[in-house]
């Protein structure tokens, strides 16, 4: 079974984290001009903090959405689904984990391959048809197997950091030497706020060619792009007529979710996730592609 | 991991990439000697019977190749006398099932089967072939992963558990004649639908 490359999309993944990189470079260079030793120790407690947060992904996201580990006797169907996408995947089995919840999502955690986690609502349980579940969770462990947390998670880093410097960059403006020139410091910020604003930006971006890489994967684990496809429209249909309130909460997840809960008119900019039509469309390209080969 | 896998994980393409990674059928030989070896030290005998699962593609091109597949163990049918059967298991997994009293003719079959489908270029498609074998009434399996390329024992007992001394003892017995993996996170179960095989009753071989 073979479908063309996707080089356009790995063309456009490969320029934005060159884009990034760059920017990040710059970054770097920047704050070990203007800041003293004292700052830089924050900083370093920082790489420690979201070394820990790396660390814990799998833990931390199950937490925070509310889900547990589910054993082979409580969900014997959807393990033995995981466990045989897995295989053709080429990964262990992940953990198996389950939140009550009615919103219909999914997502995968972990920072590696043998420890991550897949996670499915009950919602989208009882939303989908069993091949439309496969679909989503084929996409899931696509994302464990290109490694997306830890990719996410070296993308941002620097971004958060650049962030923390615009709310707290002030603090280290007093007292560097005394009666010195304070200006560095607010070259500094305004630096990172530039830094911040680009790289938000370049990962949203990144965060979307992402999707569609794991839509690709995850069609390819199946071998039906169709059931990918149906399962998102479904999806999407259904989130837009789930009350908003249980959604609010869960916002911060939205960059790990099989559709992001929708938030308003974000701009598409903003957007973790390409848009329902685009990854129908694109699977629609898939499944010709299989018959026309 | 290699470079190369790093790469390829950055670029998120790795999830495609091993999805649709060809096997190597050539390996299921390795079995004719290791089915010897399990009879006169272990005291296992084949089954009769073998088994290739796979998984379906929603093409036509795949159903031709799937036809191919039955042509080929037609023909080998009238030569060899191995019977099979087409059969989809509880999770919707397609398998060929195979029966004969010669072993050497079951891996051969497999093989012919495993090789068609390769050669209609759905060789990423094919997840496993199981080979049964019994003693007193304990079932054995050994299990070649064609997503890995190796082989592992699989010794289920009722509800879903695994013999794991017996599995310990298969994989030291042949290590120096299989490949068999070495990342027990990969030894995947094929669990039994109830009391029979993986892919449902046992089929009988023809006379």
């Amino acid at each position: 079974m073979e479908w063309k490359t996707d080089w356009g999309l790995r063309a456009r993944m490969g320029f934005t984290m060159f884009l990034l990189f760059a920017l990040y470079l710059v970054f770097a260079v920047v704050i070990t001009t203007f800041f003293s030793g004292s700052a830089q120790l924050f900083l370093g407690l920082m790489v420690v903090f979201m070394g820990a947060q790396f660390f814990f992904s799998d833990k931390l996201a199950l937490y925070s959405m509310g889900a547990r580990e589910v054993s082979e006797d409580e969900y014997p169907q959807l393990h033995a689904t995981i466990g045989r996408l897995a295989q053709q995947a080429d990964l262990p089995k992940p953990k198996v984990a389950v939140a009550d919840s009615r919103v219909p999502n999914a997502f995968a955690t972990g920072r590696s391959q043998s420890n991550s986690a897949v996670c499915v609502t009950t919602g989208i349980m009882d939303t989908l048809s069993d091949e439309e579940l496969e679909g989503v969770i084929a996409h899931e462990l696509a994302h464990v197997k290109n490694r997306d947390v830890m990719v996410m998670t070296i993308a941002s880093f620097l971004s958060t950091i650049a962030f923390l410097i615009v709310r707290w960059g002030w603090l280290f403006a007093g007292g560097n030497r005394e009666g010195g020139n304070q200006a560095p410091v607010f070259v500094a910020i305004i630096a990172s706020l530039v830094v911040w604003i680009l790289s938000f930006l370049l990962i949203r971006a990144l965060s979307r060619y992402r999707e569609f890489a794991a839509d690709r994967g995850g069609a390819a684990i199946t071998g039906k792009p169709s059931a990918l496809a149906s399962a998102l429209l479904k999806i999407s249909g259904k989130m837009d007529s789930v009350p908003n309130d249980d959604l609010r909460e869960q916002s911060e997840m939205n960059a790990f979710f099989i559709i992001p809960i929708k938030a308003g008119t974000i701009g598409r900019l903003f957007s973790t996730h390409p848009s329902t039509e685009k990854r129908v469309d694109r699977l629609r390209e898939l499944e010709r592609e299989m018959e026309t080969q | 991991m290699g470079l190369f896998d790093s790469v390829k994980q950055a670029l998120g393409v790795a999830a495609e990439a091993d999805a649709t990674r060809e096997g190597d059928p050539e390996a299921l030989f390795g079995l004719s000697t290791a089915a010897v070896t399990m009879e006169a030290q272990l005291d296992f005998a084949p089954a009769d019977e073998a088994a290739l699962c796979f998984s379906g593609v929603d093409s036509t091109a795949f159903t031709d190749a799937r036809d191919e597949v039955a042509a080929v163990l037609d023909a080998g049918e009238s030569e060899t006398g191995t019977v099979f059967e087409f059969r989809t298991d509880a999770h919707g997994y397609d398998w060929v099932v195979l029966a004969d009293t010669e072993f050497e003719d079951l891996v051969t079959s497999v093989h012919f089967a495993a090789d068609t489908m390769q050669e209609s270029g759905f060789g990423s498609r094919l997840l496993a072939a199981a080979f049964p074998f019994e003693r007193d009434g304990t079932v054995a399996y050994w299990l070649y992963s064609f997503r890995r390329g190796s082989y592992y024992p699989f010794v289920p007992t009722g509800n879903r558990n695994h013999d794991s001394s017996t599995e310990f003892k298969l994989e030291s017995v042949l290590d120096s004649e299989l490949t068999i993996e070495e990342d027990k996170e990969y030894w995947y179960p094929m669990w039994p639908e109830g009391d029979a095989r993986p892919w449902g009753r046992p089929l009988e071989p023809g006379e």
